[in-house]
């Protein structure tokens, strides 16, 4: 696209359509496949833009044609006359070549839907998602039973297929990431299942699509498609138990977080922290955001984060800790270390 | 639809709206850092009188566990929902200030704020009809209770 830009200088509309189509690739675009299911959805959008573009152009190249007709014979009488058996043909063939359209799109969505189908009768990576107000937590099921939980950040075995369950604590949710696969609504009392099997190595981005309340727009999540085996090493991992604190501030970081406010509602497993009302912190600092992805991972947004959620996140379901600035400092710390 | 019935129909929604006010909640961050001083004090009729403040408490009230012993609607352990402690600034103590040997004091580990909602919300359980609590419930079946979190994925 930039070589043909350069080509064509500034004079046709070239240039302006390959700008505006540099917004179709990235993270977060179903224009940008990374996933069997995207990549189907895809090319069936691809088929409809076709058709629908040939029709519009049959239309447009009718209606060119008739204007130019009448102009050519404005003083005559008209061409056609009601009664002309050729305005009769002519509306029957162009009723057939519009059923032909449909019936086109109709075979390419069935052949798309059996494809996602499909997806169904493969073995699978048991996933559990559950959406909480405003951040989602992640749950995988390991060969051996056990469940390892993670928050706002999912990894995904690229050439496998992973089957997401999807839950709500609290109102309807919506699970969507566009490279990957459609959307499918996170309903409370009810389980949604998704299959995504993403070939693409890479980071994308996912969003809930459903709003949700105040923070609906900071319901975000990172989506890391990882080979195989880098997947088995990262699930086991996320298994293992928090590393002990390594100096002094982390273990007075510790000492907060486990005997304080935050070890009623956060589990870090392997220590006295056991709530579950909010994302499992055990490896948060490995995590590459903070509260579903409203801030990037680093100290210094820990600390922001912890001392005044509700300034960064108007609304969140966390509540702010009254910690002063050197025990706030040292609970970022810790957290930075659990990777 | 004619004329009169749509000036009907248009006068009719200043009152729906009056619903919504009862819910107001200011997202910015002045949230309360003391416990009440007193019955007079201007913040415990905010968060009273404030369905948003009350359902919020509901909701913490489960994630911090206290339903493992007082019973999911309160109705457990010392029974809180029949109104015999009635005044927020009560409730306030009795759950930041601990029961002797009961539970500790939770003032050292809820932030003000939250006590303040769950004083709310236990002051509002025996103003509630029946069939709102079961709805309170049932709308608090999926959320994280205390150390356990079954999910709503069974
Ligand atoms: C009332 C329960 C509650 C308390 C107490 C609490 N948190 Fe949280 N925390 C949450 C919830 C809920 C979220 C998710 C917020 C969101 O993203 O909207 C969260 C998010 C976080 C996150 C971001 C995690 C991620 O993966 O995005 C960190 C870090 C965190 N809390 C640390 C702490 C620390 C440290 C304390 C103690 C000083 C604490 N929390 C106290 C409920 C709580
Ligand atoms: C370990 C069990 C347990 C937990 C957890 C617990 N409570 Fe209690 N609570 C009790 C018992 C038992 C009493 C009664 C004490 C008495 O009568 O002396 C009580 C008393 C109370 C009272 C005073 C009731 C009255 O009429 O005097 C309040 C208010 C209260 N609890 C609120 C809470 C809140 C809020 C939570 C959660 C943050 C909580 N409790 C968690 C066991 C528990
Ligand atoms: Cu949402």
């Amino acid at each position: 696209m930039a070589g043909a830009a350069a080509v064509n200088g500034g004079r046709s509309p070239v240039p302006l359509v390959a700008l505006l189509l540099t917004g179709c690739s990235g993270i977060q675009s179903s224009l940008d496949p990374a996933g069997m299911q995207a990549g189907a959805t895809f090319r069936l959008f691809e088929l409809m833009i076709v058709m629908c573009g040939v029709m519009y152009g049959a239309v447009l190249l009718f209606l060119g044609a008739s204007v130019w007709r009448v102009r050519r014979q404005l003083a005559a009488a008209p061409a056609i006359e009601p009664a002309d058996p050729g305005l009769g043909k002519g509306l029957w063939a162009w009723g057939g070549v519009i059923v032909a359209g449909l019936v086109v799109l109709a075979t390419g969505s069935f052949f798309v839907e059996r494809a996602l189908a499909a997806a169904r009768a493969r073995e699978a990576l048991q996933v559990r998602v559950t959406g909480h107000q405003w951040w989602w937590r992640i749950q995988y099921r390991t060969p051996d039973g056990r469940w390892i939980e993670t928050a706002n950040e999912l990894h995904l075995p690229a050439g496998r297929t992973a089957r997401i369950e999807l839950g709500a604590a609290d109102v309807i949710h919506s699970f969507w990431v566009p490279n990957v696969a459609g959307k499918m609504d996170v309903i409370p009392g009810h389980t949604n299942v998704i299959d995504v099997s993403p070939h693409r190595l890479g980071w994308f981005r996912g969003q809930c699509a459903e709003f949700c309340g105040a923070q609906h727009a900071h319901m975000a999540f990172d989506v890391k498609v990882d080979s195989p085996a880098a997947f088995d090493a990262w699930l086991a991992q996320q298994g293992r138990p928090a590393a002990a604190p390594a100096d002094a501030i982390a273990a007075r970081g510790m000492a907060i977080v486990t005997g304080g406010a935050c070890g009623l509602c956060h589990v870090v497993r392997g220590s006295a922290a056991t709530g579950r009302a909010g994302p499992d912190l055990t490896h948060v600092g490995g995590r590459r955001s903070i509260g579903a992805g409203t801030l990037p991972m680093s100290r210094g947004a820990l600390q922001g984060w912890i001392a005044q959620p509700q300034a960064l996140k108007p609304g969140t379901m966390m509540p702010a800790v009254p910690l002063d600035g050197a025990d706030a400092d040292a609970v970022a710390h810790y957290l930075e270390t659990l990777r | 639809m004619n004329a009169r019935g749509a000036i009907a129909g248009l006068a009719l929604i200043p009152f729906l709206l009056a619903g919504c006010s009862r819910e107001a909640r200011q997202l910015a961050s002045d949230q309360p850092q003391t416990a009440p001083s007193g019955p007079a004090d201007p913040r415990t009729a905010r968060y009273a009188a404030n369905f948003y403040q009350v359902s919020q408490g509901g909701r913490y009230f489960t994630w911090y566990g206290c339903g493992d012993c007082h019973g999911r609607l309160a109705r457990g352990a010392a029974n809180l929902a029949n109104g015999s402690r009635h005044a927020v600034e009560a409730l306030y103590t009795a759950i930041a200030a601990g029961q002797s040997g009961a539970h500790s004091d939770y003032a050292a580990r809820v932030p003000a704020e939250q006590i303040w909602q769950m004083a709310a919300y236990l002051h509002d359980l025996s103003r509630h009809e029946p069939a709102r609590n079961r709805r309170n419930a049932l709308d608090q079946q999926g959320e994280p209770q205390g150390n356990r979190w079954q999910g709503p994925l069974q």
